[in-house]
């Protein structure tokens, strides 16, 4: 083994590169082996490189409340993560269950009986007072259920390796950008890392949202639908995603004044006059889709969007209301759901969730809080939670009353001690936690696309490795089924 | 393509034409004064404020060189100076960055932060033109890199447009900022027809430099010594940057051009825009430079300008602007 990772840290955690006793994991042999023998000048090189070939191309996201929002790029780690076939098998099919069974439940939800509250596999009162049960989505139909059209799940790995998941991303997941421009970048700077893999494409990805986003086309749209990106313009943080998938699949990138609706059919406005718009993969939130409906005073929607959806003449994508199965006390049902629903067994477990409205579950956190991880039910991205053994003890007590004051607004969860990847952090390999966004595309089926985010906590010993708290990136490589 | 991307590189080509000929006619009218024998310098400062439609603008303060020049080069409260075309400019090509060529957009930016971090008084008080030349060399610069690395689709030609008429419009104003001073100096009582007449034959050695300050000013001052040889006809600088059919800064050439432009963007659908530029390009085509002395230089263009501006509304009409009959109707009962 060469100086690049000396006196690296295998002991304690599940480590993606090694066994517990130091040896390199067979799916990684080949890639340590090839990068061993780069020196440091080598190395410092690549990674010169990869900048170069990032802040040209201007990938950056915005980070909020910090700075007045300055951009950043979103740094990718040298070495990519590897995740062999048949791990890759389990996730695929686990992801797609998952995606399955939620559509299914939303479907019931908002244009069905409401199977699963009437049975009792969710308590109605929690759905009822989730902030985002949209109301104004009753009665908008999607074809073939596909209403979380694009989910990223959030997978972690705890200490045996097993993935769980984390969070269910069903209302606008972002980061498939980077999974496609990871890949573009890495195939540049390690060229020779991919030789004696078989590594799966990810470029496909476009075609895919395309194909979709046209097989969830109102009936009435015909043989051609117009599928379009709707943005909230150049200032939102993930504009450059929104204008890289409108390029990917060749549709165009409007915003909401770029659009109007005219006796319930959605047009956009074009040099050549109005040209009538089927369906919108749309990056805007629900309450900022339509100001006749939702906040009057946005002007980044399109007034009398829901009357055309509800009339059947567009399709949104994904669909209104979805924010209510990414609630994370709801989030503690989906394995139940997927019984309910499917009848079939959970493929990858939750993490163990505490429910706080049941006073003996709340007792034990409040107890146990210092040990726990908590989080607000609604917030995405890793704003306002509570990181239990990272915390003060000032921070831990004033969650103790934020919960105590308002149990359903959170819910607790045993720290996982997410899985351990080696990153380059100067000229040696440290041991940094990551986690793995898989993307699905939910259109007459659900697809999981081979590869993902997998995304890393750069600060040593950090466990959250949201883009907008300092985390980077890793290429996720999905090896062929060697039999296949 | 969309509309509001077509409309902001429309946009994008006017500003940028505007404050390049804006440092063009400012430039001329600085250093023609320096050496002027005639004592009317605030009455020229006041006329090209005129023809730049910012006489109101510009308000009731003293006409004199610094604060005219100051007002037009660097006030940024003034949506019309340099400073603030060239925002304008890289703002409408910001919205529009994925259909523009990076480079172009590079140099588009450049020019904005230059100005931004220049100090603009030390430089009107001190070189300005060392500023004007480098705002007219930017520019050039902006059109060689977007005519070298832009396919030759709608959005070029939408930039394409804004820039030609703008430009036409602009040398309109250029001819008659310059006509009107010489007018001026004719006296009052003259102000119609034959004055033009006998302007345009009787020029005095003064007139020379200062017709010769409106060549330079066009880029076109070399052309026309090859066209016209020695001789310094104001008639024939009126005809040269009006009507000449090859010019690339004639109003005629200008027109011609932003038609093509027009003919490839409405594909054979009727257009108001086409008919009323055809109208006014035959209008120059088939006119002889004597007759426009007779009816009044100073009308002419005023027309001229005038149907440019119906020529925009209706692009705008055309192209950006589409309503369904009955939107307003559909937002009321939604």
């Amino acid at each position: 083994m060469s100086a690049l990772f000396d006196r690296y840290d295998t002991r304690d955690l599940f480590d993606e590169v090694f066994t517990d006793d130091g040896t390199v994991r067979p799916h990684y042999a080949g890639l340590i082996d090839r990068l061993s023998r780069l020196s440091s000048e080598d190395l410092a090189r690549r990674e010169r490189i990869r900048d170069g070939i990032f802040r040209t191309q201007g990938i950056t996201f915005t980070v909020y409340g910090d700075d007045d929002g300055v951009e950043r790029t979103f740094p990718m780690d040298l070495l990519p993560r590897i995740i062999p076939a048949d791990e890759w098998a389990t996730i695929e099919s686990g992801v797609a269950q998952r995606v399955t069974a939620l559509n299914r439940f939303l479907e019931d939800l908002y244009v069905g009986e409401q199977a699963a509250l009437h049975d009792g596999v969710v308590p109605r009162w929690l759905i009822e007072t989730a902030d985002d049960y949209a109301r104004e989505a009753f009665g908008i139909p999607v074809p073939h259920a596909a209403r979380c059209l694009v989910s990223g799940v959030d997978l972690v790995r705890d200490r045996e390796g097993t993935y769980r998941v984390l969070e269910d991303n069903l209302r606008n997941p972002s980061g498939i950008s980077y999974v496609l421009e990871n890949r573009a970048a890495m195939t540049r700077v390690l060229p020779h890392a991919f030789a004696e893999q078989r590594v799966r494409p990810v470029d496909h990805y476009g075609p895919m949202l395309l194909k979709a986003l046209r097989e969830v086309a109102p009936p009435a749209a015909g043989e051609h639908p117009v599928a379009v990106v709707l943005t909230p313009g150049v200032f939102n943080s993930a504009y450059f995603e929104h204008a890289f998938l409108a390029r990917q699949m060749g549709a165009e990138l409007v915003e909401g004044r770029d659009l109007v609706v005219d006796e319930h059919v959605v047009y956009m406005r074009t040099t050549q006059g109005l040209e009538r718009v089927d369906v919108i993969y749309r990056r805007i939130d629900d309450d900022f889709l339509d100001p006749v409906v939702f906040r009057p005073d946005s002007a980044l929607g399109v007034p009398g969007l829901l009357s055309a959806a509800r009339a059947g003449n567009v399709t949104i994508a994904n669909a209104l209301g979805n924010g209510v199965a990414d609630d994370k006390a709801v989030y503690a049902f989906v394995p139940d759901l997927i019984r309910f629903y499917l009848g079939e067994e959970p493929i990858l477990p939750n993490v163990e969730t505490y429910l706080l409205w049941e006073a003996d579950q709340r007792e034990m956190v409040i107890d146990r809080m210092a040990e726990l991880v908590v989080k607000p039910v609604a917030e995405s991205g890793g704003y306002g939670m509570l990181i239990g053994p990272h915390a003060t003890d000032e921070e831990v007590e004033q969650m103790r009353v934020r919960v105590a004051a308002d149990p359903r607004g959170y819910i607790a969860q045993e720290v996982v001690q997410l899985s351990r990847h080696p990153t380059l952090m100067g000229e040696r390999m440290e041991g940094r936690h990551v986690d793995l966004r898989p993307f699905a595309i939910a259109g007459e089926s659900v697809e999981v696309v081979p590869g993902g985010l997998t995304r890393v906590a750069l600060r040593k010993g950090s466990l959250v490795v949201n883009s907008s708290q300092g985390g980077g990136s890793k290429d996720t490589w999905v090896l062929e089924d060697r039999e296949a | 393509m969309l509309a509001r991307l077509a409309e902001n590189l429309f946009w994008a080509g006017r500003y940028m034409e505007r404050a390049e000929d804006t440092a063009r006619m400012v430039d001329v009218t600085y250093h023609t004064l320096l050496e002027s024998p005639y004592g009317e310098v605030s009455k020229s400062w006041e006329q090209l404020l005129e023809v730049l439609h910012l006489r109101a603008g510009f308000g009731d303060g003293p006409l004199d060189r610094d604060r005219v020049v100051r007002f037009l080069v660097a006030e940024r409260s003034n949506p019309g100076s340099i400073t603030s075309s060239v925002a304008k400019a890289r703002e409408n090509t910001r919205s529009v960055r994925e259909l523009v060529s990076t480079e172009l957009w590079e140099h588009i930016n450049d020019l904005h932060l230059a100005l931004s971090s220049r100090d603009l008084s030390r430089d009107l008080a001190d070189q300005p033109y060392e500023l004007f030349a480098s705002v007219r060399k930017a520019s050039m610069t902006i059109y060689g890199v977007a005519s070298e690395t832009m396919p030759r689709d709608d959005g070029w030609r939408f930039m394409a447009l804004g820039r030609l008429l703008e430009r036409a419009q602009m040398i309109c104003r250029l001819i008659d900022v310059r006509y009107s001073q010489l007018e001026d100096l004719a006296g009052p009582s003259q102000r119609l027809a034959p004055l033009g007449a006998e302007i345009a034959q009787g020029a005095d050695r003064t007139d020379f430099h200062h017709w010769m300050a409106v060549l330079k000013s066009a880029s076109a001052f070399e052309a026309y010594r090859r066209r016209y040889r020695s001789s310094m006809d104001p008639a024939d600088v009126v005809e040269f940057l009006l009507l000449d059919p090859d010019l690339p800064r004639s109003v005629l050439f200008c027109l011609t051009g932003s038609m093509h432009q027009l003919e490839a963007l409405r594909e054979g659908r009727p257009s108001r825009a086409a008919r009323q530029l055809g109208l006014a390009a035959s209008a120059l085509r088939y006119r002889d430079v004597s007759e426009l002395f007779d009816v009044g230089l100073h009308e002419f263009l005023g027309q001229v300008q005038s149907e440019l501006g119906q020529v925009a509304e209706s692009v705008a009409d055309e192209f950006f602007r589409h309503q369904p009959s009955g939107a307003m109707h559909a937002i009321a009962t939604a």
